[in-house]
């Protein structure tokens, strides 16, 4: 008995397993195998059967196993695989996400556990200090972020700038002037450095502080309308903080007694970075009157400043070009990043950005700096996103060289390489070009450039252009391997992928593609609906589509009238009704279709006359005379110009009897005697 | 629950045990019996459920006593400091206790079975079977938590691989 049970449990979870992603599944059935027993189906038809009877024991055929079956199940391990989600998410089929937002959510929540676990671990050091490892592990021991010095002293203001607490180190800079001891130079740089890196705004941890204060506060009616304001500048902080005039670094550089090249640096990279690119531009100039040399960095915010100085593209490129020159002045070595800096202002550039961004190429290469994924990315904007497409052959060039080797972060903008690329080959609806593209990802660490929004964007934009331009089977093929691993497919995604299968002729594939928009939550996506219901009652199909169809429109149908939680119901339209009756008539459902055309009336809306015909060739093949004349009687209640035909059509075709050729004659006399301008009323 | 304390009965006790005892001793004088007894040790009744009315639902792991580890059972703890020559098993024992108490709050009422921890070197991989009621993101919000927090605590990598059921695996009821 212990058994049995035990049995009937696992074949239950068994089957749940097998019901996902049934796109997979159906065509690994139907093509070649990735069971290498023989009795694969037979495992199908048991689990049904013992779903049906749970008190018997249905003993599976023996499984016969090829020679090489071992080795090309362990060989199909190798590689990745592709029903698994991604690494960080565990293997189970509860706990996988099934869709783009649902994978953010799960993985933002695993990073919040995280970030609970952290401030325990901060608020309690004491439980966690003991050194039990051997050697000792520091990563995995409490932070010491209180400053231990006190006083008023230049030891402790450069203890608390080392700690990153900028307020802390303001007030105790304004004491320490107070009080009348000097500061140093290199204290003071370091000061200005902590303010314009992080704008005079808070660094991370005193925002977290603040946050705890507030709520640790009495609810007084002060607080409570302080808090909503902080909470309103706290995100503009996060955006991009305003450097606002006469702050704390514009303060402090003004009473410095003495100031050298690096404090100049410092705050024109400060102004650049939070926005106030023309004070940059002056404090530049005073650099310059100072006798000072600025260093490479500093050159690189100027150089990407330049768009917000000058309006005109020609005064932005001349601009550049004075900035490159002071640096030759200076003999300050330019690196990649400047050369980045200047083609991401070249593309704001417009047409002369064009024609002097292969000249800054070979400048790079005559100085022997090695591109980086950025630098592509700008050239591929230049001559890929402008609105006169003119045709260019850079890309493949740009291709050859990526595709040579492996490449390390070095700009932040790395990241936008692949996605800007892979945009720009379906402008170009180049596929093989794509399929390129994917190869130089996936050479030695390029992958790592993709995080999981870029990754599912690239995908997404593979798999559109995959449906435009490739075989059916390619395509299928390709879904089957990129879904659920590489990338969750949006609508857009499925519409294309509809189409493809609309083109290719190949819609018995749609109830597994319902199955999968399902699975990922698209059941009340009402334009997606109408797409497939429209696809579904086009044309004719052969007997057991027919069955799989209905079958659809019935689970179109449960979703239309289940309402959720929150939501309203799915309201229908003229054209979806119309769309499910066919179906239903089609596969010889007579009650269902009848039951759909009465919501015809609570929509109002009217059945075209193809739907009427359709149930009409239904209820004569399930030889249902009653529902032919409620039919028409609906016509006529619509006040239809087809009733006419209708009914010639049901005294025809249909055997009627006594009573119901007598109500079939009193419709009759319904319709004549009306006008045809009101609305009847039903009886 | 014995009804001897756990000491031997010595003849010097209160007259009427003697009494009692001599009365049911053979003839001979000198010559009694004493009665041994022993700590109280429950080898019999450790970790069996006992039989019921049959009501009461029981896991694979709860109807299987403990002389059927190894044979219908795995164990539930598996570290290396109990082989011969390697040192720590009484550390493990502690932390194991620690982290099935820590496991138990922190996932309230979800645990559908007792928790499997492994140990391979450094990492310690905490195996577990959870119930289906909570929502995927808190129970992701837990592991995530658990992770950290176990590291830190203990200064090695865990790892926590969780499995879901939606009820309890019932074996039998007893």
């Amino acid at each position: 008995m212990a058994a049995r049970r035990l049995g009937g449990s696992s074949w239950q979870q068994m089957s749940l397993l097998s019901r996902r992603w049934c796109l997979q599944a159906g065509s690994a059935g139907k093509r070649e195998q990735n069971r290498y027993s023989s009795s694969s189906t037979t495992l199908e038809k048991t689990v049904e059967n013992s779903e049906v009877t749970r008190e018997e024991i249905v003993l599976p055929r023996r499984k016969t196993w090829d020679k090489l079956a071992v080795l090309q199940a362990l060989a199909s391990t190798v590689n990745r695989d592709p029903t698994a989600a991604h690494y960080m998410f565990q293997d189970d089929p509860f706990l996988m996400p099934r869709n783009t937002a649902n994978s953010r959510l799960l993985s933002l929540s695993k990073e919040s556990g995280r970030s609970a676990a952290k401030y325990i671990i901060k608020e309690f050091p004491q439980y966690f200090d003991k050194t039990t490892s051997e050697p000792n592990i520091p990563c995995l021991m409490p932070e010491n972020l209180t400053p231990q010095i006190e006083g008023v002293s230049e030891a402790a203001l450069k203890e608390r700038i080392h700690l990153r607490r900028v307020k802390a180190s303001v007030d105790l800079f304004d004491q320490l002037l107070q009080a009348g001891s000097p500061v140093s130079l290199e204290t003071t740089n370091s000061l200005l450095d902590l303010l314009c890196f992080y704008g005079d705004g808070e660094s991370a941890q005193e925002k977290q502080n603040e946050q705890k204060g507030d709520l640790e506060e009495p609810e007084e009616n002060t607080s409570e309308q302080r808090s909503p304001k902080r909470q309103f500048q706290k995100s503009l902080n996060s955006s991009g903080f305003r450097w606002r005039e006469n702050n704390n670094a514009e303060r402090i550089f003004k009473i410095m007694p003495e100031r050298n090249a690096h404090s100049y640096c410092t705050m024109i990279r400060g102004m650049v970075k939070h926005g106030a690119p023309a004070k940059a531009y002056d404090m530049y100039t005073d650099l310059l009157n100072e006798r000072h040399k600025a260093d490479v960095h500093t050159f690189n915010a100027l150089i990407r400043a330049v768009p917000y100085l000058k309006e005109k593209f020609a005064e932005r490129w001349a601009l550049v070009k004075d900035f490159l020159n002071h640096m030759v002045q200076q003999e300050v070595q330019p690196n990649v990043l400047t050369f980045n800096a200047v083609l991401k202002t070249l593309r704001r550039c417009g047409g002369v950005g064009r024609g002097v961004s292969l000249s800054v190429i070979q400048e790079m290469t005559a100085l022997d700096i090695e591109p980086s994924l950025a630098t592509y990315e700008h050239l591929l904007h230049i001559f890929y996103r402008s609105v006169e497409l003119q045709p260019s052959t850079i890309i493949a060039e740009i291709l050859e060289e990526v595709e040579k080797r492996s490449f390390t972060p070095q700009d932040p903008d790395d990241a936008n390489f692949f996605p800007t690329a892979m945009q720009a080959c379906c402008d170009l609806k180049d596929i093989k070009l794509a399929y390129r593209l994917n190869k130089s990802m996936e050479k030695g660490d390029n992958w790592k450039f993709l995080d999981m929004d870029r990754l599912n964007a690239y995908w997404s934009k593979f798999f559109s252009l995959l449906c435009m331009m490739e075989q059916i089977d390619v395509v299928l093929k390709w879904y089957k391997e990129m879904t659920p691993s590489l990338f969750y497919p949006s609508t857009r995604s499925m519409f294309d992928l509809l189409q493809a299968l609309d083109a290719a002729n190949h819609l018995e594939v749609i109830p597994s593609v319902w199955e999968d928009i399902k699975q990922l939550g698209f059941s009340r996506k009402q334009d997606l609906l109408e797409e497939l219901l429209s696809l579904m009652s086009r044309e004719e199909h052969p007997e057991e589509t027919q069955l799989a169809f209905a079958k659809c429109a019935e689970d179109i149908k449960a979703a239309h009238e289940q309402s959720g939680r929150d939501q309203a119901p799915l309201e229908w339209t003229g054209s979806a009704l119309g769309h499910v009756v066919v179906l239903f008539s089609r596969a010889g459902r007579t009650q269902d279709a009848w039951n759909m055309m009465e919501h015809f009336q609570q929509i109002n809306r009217i059945p075209t006359d193809q739907v009427m015909d359709e149930f009409l060739n239904c209820a004569k093949q399930t030889n249902c005379p009653d529902e032919a004349i409620k039919l028409v009687k609906l016509a006529a209640s619509f006040g239809l110009p087809s009733t006419l035909k209708l009914k010639s059509r049901t005294e025809q075709e249909f055997e009627l009897s006594e009573k119901q050729k007598n109500a079939l004659e009193s419709i009759q006399s319904d319709s004549d005697s009306s006008d045809s301008d009101s609305d009847s009323d039903r009886d | 629950m014995g009804r001897f304390g756990d000491s031997r009965v010595s003849p010097s006790l209160s007259p009427q045990v003697v009494s009692w005892s001599r009365s049911c001793a053979p003839p001979a004088l000198g010559a009694h019996r004493d009665l041994h007894t022993t700590p109280v040790c429950f080898k019999t009744r450790a970790a069996r459920v006992r039989v019921g009315k049959g009501d009461k639902p029981v896991t694979y792991e709860q109807a299987h006593a403990p002389h059927y580890i190894a044979h219908r059972k795995g164990w539930l703890s598996l570290h290396t400091g109990n082989l011969d020559g390697e040192a720590g098993a009484a550390e493990r024992t502690v932390e194991d206790v620690f982290l099935r108490k820590f496991l138990y709050g922190t996932f309230p009422g979800c645990l559908a079975n007792e928790v499997v921890l492994k140990r391979r070197a450094n990492l310690l991989v905490i195996c577990l079977v959870v119930l289906q009621n909570l929502a995927p993101s808190k129970l992701y919000f837990l592991i995530g938590y658990s992770e950290t927090l176990l590291s830190h605590f203990y200064k090695c990598p865990v790892r926590l691989e969780v499995q879901t059921v939606p009820t309890k695996v019932i074996y039998k009821y007893l």
